[in-house]
């Protein structure tokens, strides 16, 4: 079955949360009566093709491949002057990137504590998206987003499902002043649940237990100067994971474990007629305890950047080109001391991953487009799984990619 | 003559109680900053296809924006479960029909007739 829900992406009282927020959105959906400026229903369809050479980045045998199929829909539903339902539930296929099937990308309450001429302040509860990163809110939004693939050391396709929402609480706070400009600032609190696939993903294939995201804490805050065609944004990050070994005899070859991430990143964005250009620069910083055997301790800092270019030839024709350059840990750039310590297992190039993309975005109408690019990548840094990669199939420091999608959306 | 440029008008449902307003606070308010109207009353945005040529003019000339940046932060909205975005309406007369119906409604026509039951809003820089 195609639409089959991930049953073990939500856990048992999100499910009800879930259910009673699209019942309700549902009824909405249904009953006409509710006025237009109440109730608002999106959605989007975009299939692709895309052909990987020298990585099991989309699949294990490097041939040419459909998977590359994104649709979603949306509702929002206004309860009343300060209350307001929204969700959104997406079907993804992107081979190896991640899980095969259907997800809910957001579900919640909305609740619009302070409202004035200048002032926001909204509290989120339930499944609350990722704002804090420059392309979070639109990475999930074929459209939206500025490539089919974006930078993999940010927006990791791996790391997709815990990474584009939480289940918890988030507020926000924007400001309006006529001589600073626009300030938004972002703080959210939750948990992501982990699937078995996402755990084997992440992970190895061959880790039997359970792995659990403990806490998530991110915020942001966001500068556009008044009538600016720039804007400053940054953000933190600090998560907290453990691993749960399977019992004694299941043949479960790593132990338990405590895993730590922290994430922070600065970014800019320019927008004029023509030009556009977008900037991330970032560090991380991920320990392990555990895992490999009781004792095992590891701590590294990786650190990169992107930059990214869009220049408008017509009104429909935007071309792209970005390069990308990531390091898992800044000691060790030339991934020389990662084949020596795992005693030549891990070849050097599993430590960076750099991308240099160039693509061209055509819109037909004002809701239907077409997309393509070609990356050239260096390293194999952000390849599936993440901690005991496959060395097996990414045999080669140089990969590249070429992909096509037309996208539909209302 | 066939070709008589008119301006682009911004245009009110007559229940908003606003004779003029700043570019700041037209800005404001299609980038849903600013929700509600000083009353309280709430504000239901009306706006054109992002390709249409009255939708440009508008964005430039009276928000000084280009329509992809509306796209930005209206898709952002939409689709993260932030807020609410424009209305969008596919015709000029949709629309004008759209905000003459809507209390609380804002939006833009190309050369207002005077029989026409809407406020015409003055914008000051």
């Amino acid at each position: 079955m195609l639409f089959k829900l991930k049953a073990k992406m939500v856990n048992r009282p999100m499910e009800k949360l879930f259910f009673v927020i699209f019942t309700i959105l549902y009824l909405f959906a249904i009953n006409i009566k509710a006025a237009e400026q109440d109730f608002q229903f999106h959605g989007f369809i975009a299939q692709g093709v895309i052909d990987v050479d020298g990585s099991d980045f989309v699949n294990d045998d490097g041939s040419f491949s459909t998977e590359l199929t994104e649709l979603g829909i949306n509702a929002s539903y206004q309860l009343s002057s300060n209350l307001r339902l929204a969700g959104q539930v997406v079907y993804l296929n992107g081979g190896n990137r991640y899980a095969e099937g259907v997800r809910v990308d957001y579900a919640l309450l909305d609740w619009s504590i302070y409202e004035s001429l200048n002032w926001q302040a909204n509290i989120y509860l339930g499944r609350v998206k990722n704002n804090h990163w420059l392309y979070s809110s639109s990475r999930d939004i074929p459209f939206a987003r500025p490539s089919i693939i974006l930078p993999q050391s940010v927006y990791f396709d791996g790391f997709r499902d815990i990474a584009v929402g939480t289940d918890g609480a988030a507020i926000k706070i924007s400001h309006n002043n006529d001589s600073f400009g626009d300030f938004d600032f972002s703080f959210s609190y939750g948990t992501s649940n982990i699937s078995e696939e996402q755990t084997k993903n992440i992970l190895s294939e061959y880790a039997l237990g359970i792995a659990e995201q403990d806490y998530d804490i991110q915020t942001s805050m966001y500068w556009q100067p008044a009538f600016s065609s720039w804007r400053f944004g940054l953000s933190l990050l600090d998560a907290g994971f453990t691993y749960d070994s399977a019992i004694d005899g299941s043949g479960d070859m790593f132990s338990d474990a405590d895993f730590t991430f922290q994430f922070y990143t600065l970014n800019a964005l320019y927008e004029g007629e023509r030009w556009e250009f977008s900037g991330e620069i970032y560090q991380q910083r991920f320990t392990i305890d555990g895992f490999y055997f009781p004792d095992f301790q590891r701590d590294t800092v990786g650190q990169g950047f992107y930059l990214q270019s869009r220049y408008k030839i017509t009104q429909e024709l935007t071309l792209l080109a970005r390069y990308e350059d990531f390091y898992l840990d800044k000691n060790d750039k030339d991934g020389k001391n990662l084949e020596q310590i795992t005693g030549g297992r891990v070849p050097y190039y599993f430590a960076f991953h750099k991308d240099t993309t160039i693509g061209l975005n055509y819109d037909f109408t004002s809701n239907f487009s077409m997309r393509a690019e070609y990356h050239w990548v260096n390293g194999a840094g952000r390849l599936t799984p993440v901690v005991v990669p496959n060395t097996e199939i990414n045999d080669s420091e140089d990969w590249q990619m070429w992909a096509i999608q037309l996208m539909y959306w209302f | 003559m066939g070709s008589t440029v008119y301006a682009v008008e911004v245009i009110m449902h007559p229940s908003v109680n606003e004779p003029t307003l700043t570019t700041s606070q037209l800005r404001r308010i299609y980038t849903m900053r600013q929700i509600q109207w000083a009353d309280g009353l709430r504000i239901t945005v009306y706006v054109l296809p992002r390709q249409h040529a009255l939708h440009l003019r508008f964005s430039k000339e009276h928000l000084q924006m280009f329509p992809y940046q509306l796209d930005r932060i209206w898709n952002k909205l939409t689709y993260s479960g932030l807020g609410v975005a424009p209305i969008t309406v596919n015709t000029p007369e949709a629309l004008l029909d759209a905000v003459r119906k809507t209390p609380g409604a804002i939006g833009y026509v190309e050369n207002v007739k005077d029989e026409e039951t809407v406020n015409v809003v003055q914008i000051k820089s």
